[in-house]
């Protein structure tokens, strides 16, 4: 699983980071590093609450199994 | 009704008005937020001619998605709607509220570091004692009170004095800035404006004097875009901080404490179970957020077919999306442990609420000391709180009973 991490959409909400602070990073100013995101496995139930509290939708997941999440 | 422009197809009108339609006016038992979720129920965009306190129209957009896509595009919908330049004479643009990208990101870069959510942790310690305080204060003194002036007020001008490096024996003048400014006549509103530009005026002279471990220290020293700030610029932010982090918090406080006194049931829940207070929060904020954004276009455009000329005013009102139901199953029930609750108090895009990481930790810190201090709280004497509409909706009284007040 991979999280698309689309940065000028980031205002810097930081809801993935309260959600999932072991997947996501924020920089010194709160917003989400600029990078692409490669879920371990194990953690893709963590990294999809974080993606999916995003209010602006910055977070693309890809490659998610649903069972994987369930 | 005003007039409406040539460009706005009649079918799109809509008699509407955030000050006098239904559930807004002033009203004890009110529910402002309740009372606009309805607009789902018609169309998606559309115009209401006499929408502002002073008497302009504004396209008001309902859906959340059409809502985001409008604030994430502040060139063309600039944020720069000139709110004190009536009260002054002049624009002073409260920053980085009302300057748009480009030029936005210079001074958003400045400030984030000093909200962020690690350096709001690092506040944590010093405003929940503030809230205990508070809140011992009101326990030693009886079995009731009136939230708002006792507790959610003092408790968000405390906060706000000390991130401004103020004294807190200054409490009760800004107390009386804020309530004139937010709850005034328009005579006393232009007032308090006025006093607190020249209250910043002077703060910014005296830190250049005599630089301190302070907000405005850190800004008249700070570069932006490799030039000093200009007096005017400094005054700008600290006058929004004022404008923006007072009122919603202690409306917001006001809105949850009512929540749980009218909803004894979950108030009991969450003092048995404290960790639920933080989505408790989110909850409380998607039900019940306080600001309507508005924007200005820029320039003419068009959004889905539907022309918006330079100048039109755009409306997004944060408690509409906040109970979408493309974007929120079951908007209107309150589950105070709902999951994925992307909501909007506080706005989407580049303008999203600087102080956000601030308020949420307030209303936290103020919901978790309140539930362990006090016994489960009523509403006193079954006087349900005046609530009203407007650009910032509101919560004039809470008046709480526990014990054997009241009784």
């Amino acid at each position: 699983m991979k999280i698309r991490v689309v940065k000028e959409k980031c205002a810097g909400h930081a809801r993935c980071w309260a959600q999932s602070p072991e997947i996501y990073d924020l920089d010194d100013e709160g917003y989400i590093l600029d990078h692409d995101i490669d879920v371990p496995e194990g953690q893709e139930r963590a990294a999809w609450l974080g993606a999916k509290s995003c209010p602006e939708r910055a977070l693309v997941i890809e490659d998610y199994k649903k069972d994987s999440a369930a | 009704m005003a007039t409406v422009p040539d460009h706005v197809p009649a079918e799109l009108v809509k008699d509407f008005s955030y000050f006098t339609g239904p559930g807004m006016c002033p009203m004890r038992g009110g529910d402002p937020q309740g009372a606009l979720a309805a607009l789902h129920d018609g169309p998606p965009v559309f115009y209401a001619p006499n929408n502002t306190y002073d008497g302009y129209g504004t396209w008001v957009f309902v859906r959340a998605e059409d809502q985001r896509r409008v604030l994430q595009d502040a060139e063309t919908f600039s944020s720069h709607r000139k709110i004190f330049e009536k009260a002054l004479g002049y624009d002073l643009p409260t920053i980085p509220l009302e300057v748009d990208p480009p030029e936005h990101g210079a001074y958003r870069s400045l400030l984030n570091p000093l909200l962020s959510p690690k350096r709001v942790m690092a506040m944590e310690t010093a405003n929940r004692a503030r809230a205990v305080e508070l809140i011992e204060a009101i326990k030693a003194k009886g079995n009731d009170c009136e939230v708002m002036n006792e507790f959610a007020f003092p408790f968000a001008v405390g906060v706000f004095l000390e991130f401004l490096g103020l004294p807190q024996s200054r409490r009760e003048e800004f107390l009386g800035w804020a309530d004139k400014q937010f709850h005034g006549t328009p005579e006393e509103r232009g007032e308090a404006i006025r006093t607190v530009i020249a209250f910043m005026q002077e703060l910014v002279e005296l830190r250049r004097r005599e630089p301190a471990e302070d907000f405005m220290t850190f800004v008249v020293q700070a570069k932006v875009d490799g030039r000093e700030m200009t007096d005017k610029e400094a005054v700008g932010m600290g006058a929004l901080l004022f404008v923006a982090g007072l009122d919603t918090v202690a409306a917001a406080i006001g809105f949850d404490f009512r929540y749980l006194a009218e909803n004894p049931k979950q108030q009991e829940e969450l003092r048995a179970e404290p960790k639920g207070v933080v989505l408790a929060v989110e909850e409380l904020l998607r039900a019940f957020p306080t600001v309507i954004m508005t924007r200005i276009a820029s320039r003419d455009t068009e959004y889905d077919g539907i022309k918006i000329k330079k100048g039109d005013r755009i409306s997004c009102p944060s408690m509409v999306a906040n109970r979408d139901p493309e974007e929120f199953p079951d908007p209107n029930t309150i589950d105070l442990a709902r999951p994925n609750n992307r909501h909007v108090a506080f706005a989407y895009g580049p303008h999203r609420c600087l102080g956000s990481h601030l308020a949420r930790r307030e209303l936290a810190i103020a919901m978790e000391e309140w539930l362990k201090r006090i016994p489960t709280f009523r509403l006193k004497d079954d006087v349900a709180p005046t609530t009203y509409g407007g650009h910032v909706f509101g919560i004039e009284d809470v008046r709480l009973a526990w014990g054997a007040a009241g009784q």
